[in-house]
């Protein structure tokens, strides 16, 4: 990313220091002298000063010179050169002498002129900046004012970098009091014209701003690009973005100058480069300060333009309140089993369409058992079902399997999939966080148990700070917020860690997640379609930079750190004994390294090697030390940091330019809660509770929205992350808000809104279509029929494995991560592992930046990103699977030895293979069709030559391999 | 075609061609564009007419050194140990100036300057254009490689590979329309060869060279007649089950891939049988015949694979671990470049004199450059301010070089070639607008070139 305004930033900021020093002082400070580090005397801002020779001054450094570096912002010549050549290193410093006793203030240009680096300055030996980041190769800075007193007529300044950052000083200013530093007699704006300065506007600049330019800068543009209107003075002064359009007086330093020229590819403008003589005028123009005859202000005109209407924006179906619509009437009275049935009834007979007939009861639970738990009926369940011909014979089928602890296994399932869950970290060499799999355990515990919707929200996003009434569900609570903690890590480095993209990523899945927003999109500028402002996005983002994340280790730090202890109430304090001891003990092992590296000094040479040999293993014991975990359990969740704190806004998403502070608060458009005054929280609680606010109309839609989703393959809003202008609106906007009111009504049970959608006719519909609908609702969104649909790819592997009769369902262990005083992962060679497991898919080891082989083929859930619902691809590669994969033979093994144990004849042996892996029996012309394979494999596997008494099981192994790959074992009717 | 039983439609008739004859490739593929509704992966027109039909694309891990290789700084020869310039790790601090390790001579008719780590490559100089102002915005290995691949440098996106399926289909139906051919794994992973949000048909299918190119491709049945018998039954059955539910595509599509595969252990392990190449070819590859180990099997069969229609191949030259990394030691290089440089330089030639160097664009490039200045002893540092690529094949402006660094390749002077560019050129270069190459995701439309990139003029013929 191309930096322009790092500096003016820092100048600016420089400014209103000034200015409010103006109000404790009068006296102006007066210029002592200024001193170019590395080169001769020049003269700056107009004024005089020295070059390197210099008497009086004693510089240490490395010179260093670079002018073919591209300065950001570009300056006067002058300056450029003094920028440009500096004196550098880890411990630069510049010491003036002979000074008359008194106060002063210092000025230094910095700049950096490859990569960033990081330092902290001095004056005096007391630091003034911690950390300085010198920015992107070109930048630089004018810092200060710093005040100090001269000490024995000296001041020094100077830079201090613990790890690898060097400094590159290019000049200072000295000024003498405490007064304020006036401003270099800077040409201005020019605002009273000479007859002869408008013709040369209006014949040499207008013309070209409006042919050129007006199209998207000005207040009559359809759409104002970049918040920078060029039909006014005041538009040009005001600047867009990134600042002022125009330095007067200097056209290097004016953005428009250098948008023009096509200094920057970034900033391009006009995309066809105007000819050279009119560049020129305007060079000439910004010259001349700018002279500009138009006096109408059209800044105003603008930002009412681009302001949100927020009437307006709430008017936007999913921002209206979420209302408790009357149930339609219908005509055909007795079709209906429960009121979703009248929505849909009225809708497809407002198109006259006819519902297809109700779904057989086989093709009914199959359908059920899969869409709840996952896996496939038994045949004895089948058979109960088909026995049982009492009126709630279906609801007993349902209540069963919500029962069933694998009803969390499925729908914790789909919620990991919208919080792109990884049990590894996603930085460069994607650490394994062998806490996470506990997040995982309690989404499927928190499902099956049906903690209500509003308080599974709350536990996540603020678990923390919400103790329960035992300590297991004080753990449990934390454990929760392993939802935070999941975000994203980038990189490899510690220092200048990028802390932004993490909590982007944080802000990016909670918007899709709770609320179907994508405020992600409000990062760099104000969403383009949905009222989302980019002040929105930092309020959020201040609760989060108040949070702490724990540390999962990365390349250049391989330890984790700031993961919460799961102790007993009141047992915090042993635990941080235990940290303090722990902290203790590595920090007298690293005394025992720096003892022996001073100690080598001193050493002969004869017996430096010996020394050498001692500091390594010393340095093995510090590393191995540090790298030990506490004896303590603990989970991979977040806490409150340190302080609390409100951020600014990061203009175009660059953390290094910052501009309004936004204190922490909800999104506008959802009502804008602040925290109170007083709070010195992160704010965490408070964001959980306008989550689940009643007048939230989103919490209740978007997860109503989803639930129906799993159930018939397709939200009633077809993108159930996005709500907002993008997404597309409900196919039954009604049906979708009384559903929210029933689950708000419910009180929040998950529970609940299966056993309605599910005991409705339009649920148990069969999914034969009429060539009518086929007609007339391609996509069959007015539910005529059920819509058809192909198992997931966890389905798809754990109905192998249960016809295998190899699942197991003991309770998951933590994934077999090598021990962590043996992570040595880097981005040459990062962690990457498939552990074999015959358990179900949703406890497989999930890699953030590594797809699982299996899942990558059938569609499985993208770990990088929230996915809202499945694709169903159809490639070879999953036929390829199906037809030579291990897995699928050792599968197709079992289940054949189990066919041949379950019956004695063949056609009860089909039947047995029909029952357990279609759930129904074969029909007769199947029988045959199956039969004469058998006997054609029997053959040809005889005529191979294999041993006769193999031929019966590779037979059947065989026929169930093509069993295995029908439509019919892998698409639900 | 052994295991169906009936019902071929006239799409199958034509793939059956295809499984059985490659003789007439460009046929096959007209009479498959005309059946294009129903298949995602069926050859579409593209944006504009171009002559480019498909990609090789080649990359280099770790960070080729551009002042060692293609990027010729008579002045950093001279470098007199003393005069400073970036060096290090990932700091970049100053460091002494380390010179070249390797004499540049000129190549070809054009007389563009190569070192002698590519002698053979420097004979094909006059089919390649190369861009000396490469520019890339992070220094690390895994940042870098996933933008070379997918124009992001932290957030996973599909690759350029999944880009141009999506965009133009694939002429041969038996195999997959994206291949990448990698015998380690490469920094970021799967993520550089993934289709991320973009259908799962343009992912692209990893190749190991060895025994077993692509996982299951092998029949795992001892017995070909069993699994003939076995893909007939599930037929048979299949198409009970679909005639029983009228019209249904996902169903009929599905019932297809199953032919699709049969043919693929085939037809796939066919590209992979290399016995009936010449040992002349062999030697053009600078490889020994059943030789997996070294560049020239991926080279060889990816010449083999664009024969097929493949629309984008991708070669993986080195992985993380082992690459072209030299931070301790320049001289490591050498190692790289001979196994590199006679395998695609054969590749150049061999597609040249069958006359596919026409509409085959060739791709080299690596994720970033290395730092003129020293890092560790004898080696350089990552460098993302600059370094080189190359582009060879269709419509391709060849024969010349674009862009400069300065006199110690340190920074880009002229004409710089940001990865975006780089993207919307190879987009170009294949008939696609880079602009115009969108996915609607997550409520906005994506672009491997993000909001950026410009099409290089300078680079097309």
């Amino acid at each position: 990313m191309v930096r322009h305004n790092t500096a003016v930033a820092s100048w600016l900021i420089a400014l209103v220091c000034l200015s409010l020093s103006d109000h404790l002082v009068s006296a102006e400070a007066v210029f002592v002298r200024a001193v170019n580090l590395n080169g001769p005397a020049l003269v700056v801002d107009g004024r005089a000063w020295d070059g390197t020779d210099a008497t009086n001054v004693t510089i240490s450094g490395k010179r260093f010179e670079n002018q073919a570096v591209a300065l950001k912002p570009a300056t006067d010549p002058k300056r450029a050169q003094m920028i440009c050549s500096s004196v550098w290193g880890d411990k630069v410093s510049v010491e003036v002498t002979a000074l008359t006793p008194g106060t002063y203030q210092v000025l230094l240009y910095v700049w950096e002129d490859t990569i960033n680096e990081q330092f902290d300055l001095l004056v005096n030996d007391q630091v003034v900046f911690e950390k300085f980041n010198s920015g992107t190769a070109g930048s630089w800075k004018k810092l200060g004012p710093w005040k100090c007193e001269s000490r024995d007529g000296k001041i020094k300044v100077s830079a201090r970098a613990p790890g690898h950052g060097a400094a590159n000083f290019s000049g200072i200013e000295l000024w003498a009091g405490d007064g304020a530093i006036p401003e270099v007699a800077k040409p201005q704006f020019v605002t009273t014209l000479t007859s002869e300065q408008t013709e040369f506007f209006e014949r040499k600049i207008r013309p070209v701003l409006v042919e050129h330019c007006y199209e998207c800068h000005s207040s009559g543009a359809k759409k104002i690009k970049g918040g920078l209107v060029l039909d006014s003075r005041a538009g040009i002064m005001k600047g867009g973005d990134t600042g002022p359009a125009i330095t007067p007086g200097q056209p290097d330093a004016s953005l428009l100058i250098q948008a023009i020229r096509h200094t920057d590819p970034e900033m391009v403008m006009p995309k066809q480069k105007l000819p050279a003589h009119v560049i020129a005028d305007f060079e000439n123009w910004v010259k001349m300060g700018a002279p500009d005859p138009r006096a109408e202000d059209t800044v105003a005109v603008a930002q009412a333009k681009s302001a949100i209407d927020w009437n307006k924006a709430r008017d936007w179906w999913s921002f209206r309140p979420v209302e408790s619509p009357s149930v339609p009437a219908v005509k055909q009275k007795r079709w209906p089993m429960n009121d979703l049935d009248r929505f849909i009834l009225a809708r497809l007979e407002k198109e006259n369409l006819k519902p297809a007939v109700d779904a057989e009861k086989r093709a009914l639970i199959r359908r059920a058992t899969f869409d709840l738990i996952g896996l496939p009926p038994t045949p004895e369940e089948v058979d109960a079902f088909l026995k049982d011909k009492s009126r709630d014979a279906f609801a007993k089928v349902v209540d069963r399997l919500l029962a069933s602890p694998s009803y969390g296994e499925r729908w914790g399932r789909h919620w990991l999939d919208v919080v792109r869950y990884a049990d590894t970290a996603g930085d460069n060499s994607d650490f394994p966080i062998p806490q996470m799999h506990r997040y995982r355990d309690w989404v499927i515990s928190a499902l099956n148990r049906d903690l209500p919707y509003d308080q599974f929200v709350r536990e996540q996003l603020a678990g923390d700070l919400l103790p329960g009434k035992t300590t297991q569900e004080t753990h449990e609570r934390l454990i929760a917020t392993g939802y935070i903690a999941n975000a994203r890590r980038f990189g490899s480095r510690v220092d200048d860690y990028p802390q932004h993209l993490t909590i982007e990523d944080t802000l990016d899945n909670l918007g899709k997640a709770f609320l179907g927003l994508t405020i992600g999109c409000a990062r760099c500028h104000d969403h383009k379609f949905d009222p989302l402002p980019t002040a929105d996005y930092y309020a959020l983002y201040g609760i989060f930079q108040s949070t702490r994340y724990p540390w999962p280790g990365i390349e250049l730090d391989q330890k984790q750190r700031d993961l919460v202890p799961l102790v007993e109430l009141g047992g915090l304090a042993e635990f941080e004994a235990a940290r303090k001891a722990h902290d203790d003990e590595k920090r007298r092992l690293d005394r025992v390294v720096k003892k022996l590296r001073d100690s080598l000094k001193g050493t002969p040479a004869a017996e430096k090697k010996a020394v050498e040999v001692r500091i390594k293993d010393a340095e093995k014991a510090v590393n191995e030390f540090a790298a030990r975990p506490l004896p303590f359990e603990l989970a991979y969740a977040v806490a409150e940091a340190k302080k609390a704190v409100n951020v600014p806004i990061q203009i175009k998403g660059d953390p290094a330019k910052p501009g309004d502070v936004v204190p922490r608060r909800f999104l506008t458009v959802l009502g804008a809660q602040t925290l109170p005054s007083n709070d010195a929280s992160s704010g965490r609680r408070q964001l959980a509770d306008w989550m689940v606010d009643r007048n939230n109309p989103l919490a209740a839609r978007v997860m109503a929205n989803r639930i129906w989703l799993h159930h018939f393959g397709k939200g009633l809003v077809p993108t159930p992350n996005d709500f907002g202008k993008q997404g597309k609106a409900p196919t039954h906007p009604e049906l979708l808000d009384w559903l929210a009111s029933q689950f708000i009504e419910s009180g929040w049970s998950m529970k609940a809104m299966h056993r309605i959608i599910m005991l409705s006719r339009t649920y148990q519909l069969a999914s034969t279509r009429s060539d009518d609908a086929i007609a007339r609702d391609a996509n069959n969104d007015l539910l005529s029929s059920f819509p058809r649909r192909r198992l997931d790819a966890e389905s798809i592997r754990d109905t192998l494995l249960v016809l295998g009769g190899n699942l197991d369902t003991s309770p998951p262990k933590p994934h077999p991560f090598p021990p962590q005083t043996e992570w040595k992962f880097t981005q040459h060679n990062p962690f990457k592992a498939v552990y074999e497991s015959k358990r179900r898919s949703v406890y497989l080891m999930t890699q953030r930046i590594q797809r699982h082989p299996y899942l990558a083929i059938f569609d499985g859930a993208d770990p990088s990103t929230s996915t809202a619902a499945r694709t169903t691809s159809t490639t070879p590669l999953q036929a390829l699977f199906l037809l030579n994969d291990k897995f699928v033979h050792e599968q197709s093994q079992s289940f054949a030895a189990r066919i041949l144990k379950a019956a004695k004849e063949e056609p009860a042996r089909i039947q047995f293979a029909y029952e357990t892996a279609l759930g129904r029996p074969a029909e007769k012309v199947e029988l045959e069709q199956c039969r004469k394979f058998l006997n054609d494999a029997r053959q040809r596997l005889a005529e191979s030559g294999i041993s006769t008494s193999d031929i019966e099981l590779e037979t059947w192994r065989a026929m169930v391999r093509a069993l295995l790959r029908l439509n019919e074992f892998v698409y639900l009717d | 075609m052994n295991f169906r039983s009936s019902l071929y439609s006239r799409r199958e008739v034509i793939r059956s061609l295809v499984g059985s004859s490659l003789l007439l490739p460009g046929l096959v593929s007209n009479l498959l564009a005309e059946d294009a509704s129903s298949d995602p992966l069926a050859p579409k027109p593209s944006h504009f007419p171009a002559k480019a039909k498909r990609v090789i694309f080649i990359f280099s891990n770790g960070g080729v050194s551009h002042m060692d290789t293609f990027d010729h700084k008579p002045k950093l020869f001279a470098a007199d140990g003393k005069t400073m310039g970036i060096g290090g790790g990932l700091s970049n601090q100053q460091r002494r100036l380390l010179k070249p390790g390797w004499e540049f001579k000129p190549g070809g008719k054009c007389g563009t300057m190569v070192s002698d780590l590519f002698p053979h490559l420097r004979e094909c100089m006059d089919d390649i254009c190369l861009i000396k102002s490469m520019k890339s915005d992070d220094n690390e290995h895994y940042q870098a490689t996933l933008a070379i691949h997918t124009g992001s440098f932290f957030f996973s996106r599909p690759s350029i590979g999944s880009w141009i399926s999506y965009g133009l289909g694939t002429a041969n139906q038996n195999l997959p329309s994206f291949v990448a051919i990698s015998a380690g794994s490469p920094y970021a992973g799967t993520q550089i060869f993934n289709n991320d949000f973009l259908p799962a048909y343009h992912q692209g299918v990893r190749v190991v060279p060895g025994k077993e190119p692509i996982a299951n491709l092998d029949r795992r049945t001892k017995q070909s007649s069993v699994q003939e018998l076995e893909l007939g039954l599930a037929d048979a059955l299949n198409q009970r089950h679909l005639n029983a539910r009228g019209h249904d595509s996902e169903l009929a599509a599905r019932i297809r891939t199953f032919e699709t595969a049969f043919h693929m252990q085939t037809e796939a392990r066919e590209v992979f049988d290399l016995s009936k190449e010449s040992d002349e070819t062999f030697a053009l590859y600078g490889m020994k015949r059943d030789q997996t180990d070294r560049f020239g099997w991926p080279c060889l069969v990816a010449r083999r694979l664009a024969e097929r229609g493949l629309r984008f191949i991708e070669l993986v030259d080195g992985s993380s671990s082992h690459n072209w990394d030299q931070h301790g030691d320049m001289a490591e290089h050498a190692k790289h470049a001979k196994n590199l440089d006679q395998p695609v330089a054969g590749l150049l030639k061999d597609l040249k004199r069958r006359g596919m160097l026409e509409d085959t664009l060739v791709v080299w490039t690596t994720e970033f450059g290395r730092t003129p200045g020293v890092d560790g002893d004898k080696g350089r540092g990552h460098h993302s301010a600059c370094f080189s690529s190359w582009l060879a094949g269709a419509g391709v402006n060849a024969g010349t070089s674009y862009g400069s660094t300065d006199e110690i390749g340190s920074t880009v002077v002229e004409n710089r070639v940001h990865v975006h560019d780089f993207h919307a050129t190879i987009l170009h270069l294949l008939g696609m607008d880079h602009e115009k190459l969108t996915f609607r995701h997550g409520g906005r439309d994506y672009r491997l070139t993000d909001v950026h990139g410009n099409v290089v003029q300078a680079l097309l013929a």
